[in-house]
């Protein structure tokens, strides 16, 4: 360990730190309550441009060795995450100016980017329970009701369970080989030791808890739809791609064939088929996109399939698209009482045109239609699936895929085609959801037509 | 710019036209038609250029750019038109102004989304012919769904909803089982010759075995016969006919459809040539089937609009006979055929939309006579039905005929050869053209003569833009019908590679002998 190499390695980090004690201080040392915003958004902004930076700059360090690493995919992964985490911010600016709320989106953030340079599984399962800690507080946060109170609960206990089974796991290969480091899963999945075995399938239990892989997946729908909008697009988007890139990582070299192929493709493969059968018959739209990120989840999980090189890419690539795209129709989602029922959502084009494009967009790029992303992103996953000769699960995932495009293009349908009271006042678009929306998009529509130029980074 | 950078022009004018629509007011409804219309047009100087500069006597594709653009999976950015696309791109284009121009009176209800939309919907039907890369022939067939879901969804009638979803699903099925098709085809691709290549050049040199083959080209062919429609995949037709307005109802007909049977020409058969040859006669007898069950199916019709859509099912069973006979003459006829059948019923859809907007019915039973009040309509609608059976003169003459003459060729050598399958569809095709034309001309008989009865009293006749749109459409039926060898010409070299690669044999070089040895 040296001082340029912690300095550097988790610079990063290091202005979240700075950013989560500055809106300290401010808060204590200022007389009246004061807005945590534009420190937040600097905070998350600059970590996100010095990850990236480094990471197209070929930096790698080991400020710790043994425990924490990075190297410029590890940045670049940091860079996705910490990118997606600034329309979360505007999305923010409405619900939430205590600056106690910024403080819980940074640490957060810090726990995730812990576990993207996790070396060992102390600093993983630290990072894991920095990372998810505050997103309990953020659930209950903006306590309306007891529906509020009931998903917090239910993610806790559900997020305790995933501790506690990456805790047994890790000791359970801890016993066998005597070491913490993350190598020990890749050797445990390949050992004839049933008490290896057993831990690496803890811990993977305890990756599918936290990306709500069916049958863990229960709790995703009621957290969703009991958290406010800010929250449920965190959870949704950097939750989710922070707890995969984390299992590209815990995978790491591992190679993925018979017995634990089969485990990482089969439940995934239900994943898919139940959370887009289920998201069908939603009335919620953030219950239906609770549904929809389990089958997303499921898509992420086949990535792991691919040859170990390829996972990473196809990973970051995945939740690169998926997050834009989904912060994309939480950004543009009308606010309001009723806002979130699909009734609603009825003649919303004559009402906000601009947003309804938008959220169709969306839609469109979740369901995997090209041009957008969302496609190029799955047939990446599939391309790598494919390749590695998983040709059944590939095209019964495919199939999975057509059955959500029934529920995606249902909410374009009570959008354009379905009238609802004439009220022709076409709304001109507030100019934060502009500058957020536009955010998400250009991007979006970046990686989509060019995305043999992003994938190069990669 | 060169002629390449014209042909790059030609696809993305309607993207630019699209542009220019964001930035006028929704509400100036008259600058958004006029604007669209001028886009359109100049569209369709471009095709008509490239088509008088297109050289017959170069078999290669002309015009191409090629552009890396996913290097890490050798995707290219690689457009060129061939005598296989060349006449559907033209009809394309020039489809585009009349729709535009049909519809200036039937839309007005967001008017901009609306042409927003058919500049998407013709970007993707022109991406579709003009890609030469599978993953970027893909993304524009997938990509057509999206401006058509809403076409119909939006502008539709009644049970507009039904009808979008069903034609979303049914599509999107065909296309989910081809993406799984076109990934396996790639990677196979890459293991049997180390090429990682989606061009289609690249993939015409794939070796197979037989059984991948089959499989493959069942998961191709269910995407293209979804298009297409070939009976008994053909039930979302008739609904989103129906429900979709004109100008959705003439893109379908025109162009759309058109897509499955170019889909098969320049993919699906040349692709898996040895599993087509085997399949040939289940195709021909899918081809003969859609030929016949349409022709009666249409025949029976109550609703104006219903009678078109079926008899598309009809003609398109043509294409797909001409495709499967694999005589060049049969190919040669396919490709016209579509063109004719593209204009015809892209005519008389924008006919019934005319009526439609008069008499506000689409019921056959409520009309009667019109030719004594609406002599000017009539005399179109006369055309355009006689063209629709294939009278001698017009364009539907040339392709039915064509292909009847290459039906007939392909199944009397393999009666030589002792089996009397293919005669014996070739023979119930004909039967089709006499079914064509009893539900034409019943059809015509109740609406245009008779005793004069139009619902909401009797209508007006056409208008000047209503009858310059199908003056045109009339003169493009006569030139196919009358002056066929120019544009067969510039087509006659794609249709004998197409030949070529079918009938050349492509399994894997053990295989083949190893079957040739298993049957003397």
């Amino acid at each position: 360990m040296n001082a340029h190499e912690v300095l550097v390695g988790m610079l990063p980090e290091h202005f979240l730190l700075a950013g989560i004690v500055l809106l300290i201080v401010q808060d204590i040392a200022a007389s009246r309550a004061r807005d945590g915003f534009g420190i937040a958004l600097a905070a998350v902004f600059a970590a996100a441009a010095a990850a990236l930076l480094l990471g197209t700059g070929g930096a790698a360090s080991a400020p710790f060795p043994g425990q924490f690493s990075v190297t410029p995919s590890d940045f670049l992964a940091k860079a996705v995450v910490l990118a997606l985490a600034v329309p979360v911010l505007l999305l923010s600016r409405e619900d939430f100016a205590e600056a106690r709320f910024h403080v819980l989106v940074l640490s957060s953030l810090y726990g995730a980017c812990l576990m993207l340079s996790s070396d060992t599984f102390l600093t993983l399962f630290i990072g894991l329970e920095l990372m998810s800690l505050p997103v309990y507080v953020l659930v209950v946060l903006a306590y309306r009701d007891t529906r509020n109170a009931e998903a917090a609960l239910k993610y806790l206990v559900l997020g305790g369970t995933a501790s506690a089974s990456l805790l047994m796991g890790a000791s359970l290969m801890y016993g066998g080989s005597g070491s913490l480091s993350l190598a020990t899963f890749a050797e445990a999945l390949s050992l004839p030791d049933p008490m290896a075995t057993a831990g690496a399938m803890l811990v993977i239990t305890s990756f599918f808890l936290k990306a709500a892989i069916v049958p863990f997946h229960a709790w995703a729908p009621d957290a969703y739809e009991g958290a406010s909008v800010p929250v449920t697009a965190y959870m949704a988007t950097i939750v989710k791609a922070a707890v995969l890139l984390a299992a590209v990582r815990l995978f790491a070299m591992a190679p993925v064939d018979g017995g634990v192929a089969d485990v990482i493709a089969l439940l995934p493969l239900v994943s898919i088929v139940w959370g887009n059968l289920a998201a069908m018959r939603q009335k919620s739209f953030r219950r239906m996109i609770a549904y929809s990120s389990i089958a997303h989840a499921g898509y992420l999980f086949y990535a792991l399939l691919g040859d170990a090189p390829s996972r990473f890419q196809a990973v970051l690539f995945y939740v690169l698209a998926y997050g834009l795209m989904n912060l994309l129709a939480f950004c543009a989602l009308p606010r309001g009482e009723d806002a979130d029922r699909l009734e609603s959502f009825k003649g919303l084009f004559a009402r906000a045109p601009y947003a309804s494009l938008m959220i169709a967009v969306a839609m469109l790029s979740l369901a995997g239609i090209p041009p957008l992303p969302g496609f190029v992103a799955k047939f990446l996953v599939f391309r790598n699936v494919m390749a590695a000769g998983y040709t059944t699960y590939a095209v019964l995932g495919l199939v999975g895929s057509y059955l959500g495009i029934y529920f995606y293009l249902r909410v374009i349908q009570l959008m354009f085609m379905t009238a609802d009271a004439p009220a022709r006042g076409a709304a001109a678009p507030r100019r934060l959801m502009l500058s957020s929306t536009l955010l998400c998009l250009v991007p979006a529509v970046a990686i989509g037509v060019f995305p043999g130029w992003v994938m190069g980074y990669f | 710019m060169g002629d390449a950078g014209l042909l790059n022009l030609l696809l993305y004018l309607p993207v630019i036209g699209a542009a220019i629509l964001a930035f006028v007011p929704a509400r100036d409804d008259a600058r958004i038609r006029w604007i669209s219309l001028v886009v359109m047009i100049l569209q369709l100087v471009i095709a008509a250029y490239l088509y008088e500069r297109f050289d017959a006597s170069d078999p290669g594709l002309q015009f191409a750019t090629r552009i890396p653009w996913i290097a890490d999976w050798g995707v290219y950015y690689h457009i060129g038109l061939d005598g296989m696309n060349l006449l559907l791109v033209l009809l394309t284009a020039f489809l585009g102004p009349l729709v535009v121009a049909g519809a200036f009176s039937a839309i007005t209800k967001d008017v901009k989304l609306f042409y927003a939309m058919v500049f998407l919907i013709q970007f993707t039907m022109l991406g579709t012919f003009l890609a030469q890369d599978l993953f970027l022939f893909y993304l524009f067939w997938e990509a057509m769904m999206i401006p058509m879901f809403l076409i119909i969804g939006i502008w539709g009638g009644e049970r507009r909803i039904y009808a979008t979803l069903k034609f979303v699903l049914y599509t999107a099925f065909g296309s989910i089982l081809m993406l799984a098709a076109v990934i396996y085809l790639v990677m196979s691709l890459q293991d049997t010759t180390g090429v990682t290549s989606f061009a289609f050049e690249d993939l015409y040199r794939s070796q197979l075995p037989l059984a991948t083959q089959q499989i493959l080209l069942c998961a191709f062919a269910l995407s293209f016969a979804i298009k297409v429609p070939v009976v008994p995949l053909h039930t979302w037709l008739p609904d989103a006919h129906v429900e979709a307005p004109t100008a959705g109802s003439v893109i379908l007909a025109g162009v759309l459809l058109k897509m499955g049977t170019y889909g098969f020409m320049k993919l699906g058969f040349p692709l898996f040539p040895d599993a087509t040859r085997l399949a040939t006669p289940i195709i021909m007898a899918l081809a003969v089937v859609s030929i016949v069950y349409g022709a009666c199916l249409a025949l029976v019709q109550k609703d104006i609009k219903k009678i078109i859509a079926y008899s598309s099912i009809s003609h398109l069973g043509y294409v797909m006979l001409g495709l499967a006979s694999l005589d060049l003459i049969g190919i040669q006829g396919a490709v016209v055929q579509m063109v004719s059948h593209g204009l015809t019923a892209a005519g008389l859809f924008l006919m019934v939309g005319m009526i439609y907007e008069r008499c506000h019915s689409r019921e056959l039973a409520a009309y009667g006579g019109l030719a004594k009040v609406l002599p000017l309509y009539s005399v179109f609608f006369m055309i355009l039905t006689l063209a629709s059976i294939g009278l001698p003169t017009t364009s539907g003459f040339t392709g039915e005929f064509l292909v009847l003459l290459g039906a007939f060729g392909a199944s009397w050598q393999s009666y030589l050869h002792g089996s009397a399958t293919m005669l014996v569809l070739a023979v119930s095709a004909v039967l089709g053209v006499v079914l064509g034309a009893l539900y034409m001309l019943y059809f015509a008989q109740r609406f245009l003569f008779g005793a004069v009865k139009a619902p909401h009293g009797v209508p007006g006749d056409l208008g000047f833009r209503e009858s310059a749109i199908l003056a045109l459409i009339v003169a493009a039926v006569f030139w196919l019908g009358l002056f066929p060898a120019e544009p067969m010409s510039k087509t006659e070299l794609a249709s004998k590679r197409y030949q070529t690669l079918v009938m050349t044999a492509r399994l894997p070089a053990e295989t083949r002998t190893a079957q040739t040895g298993a049957t003397p």
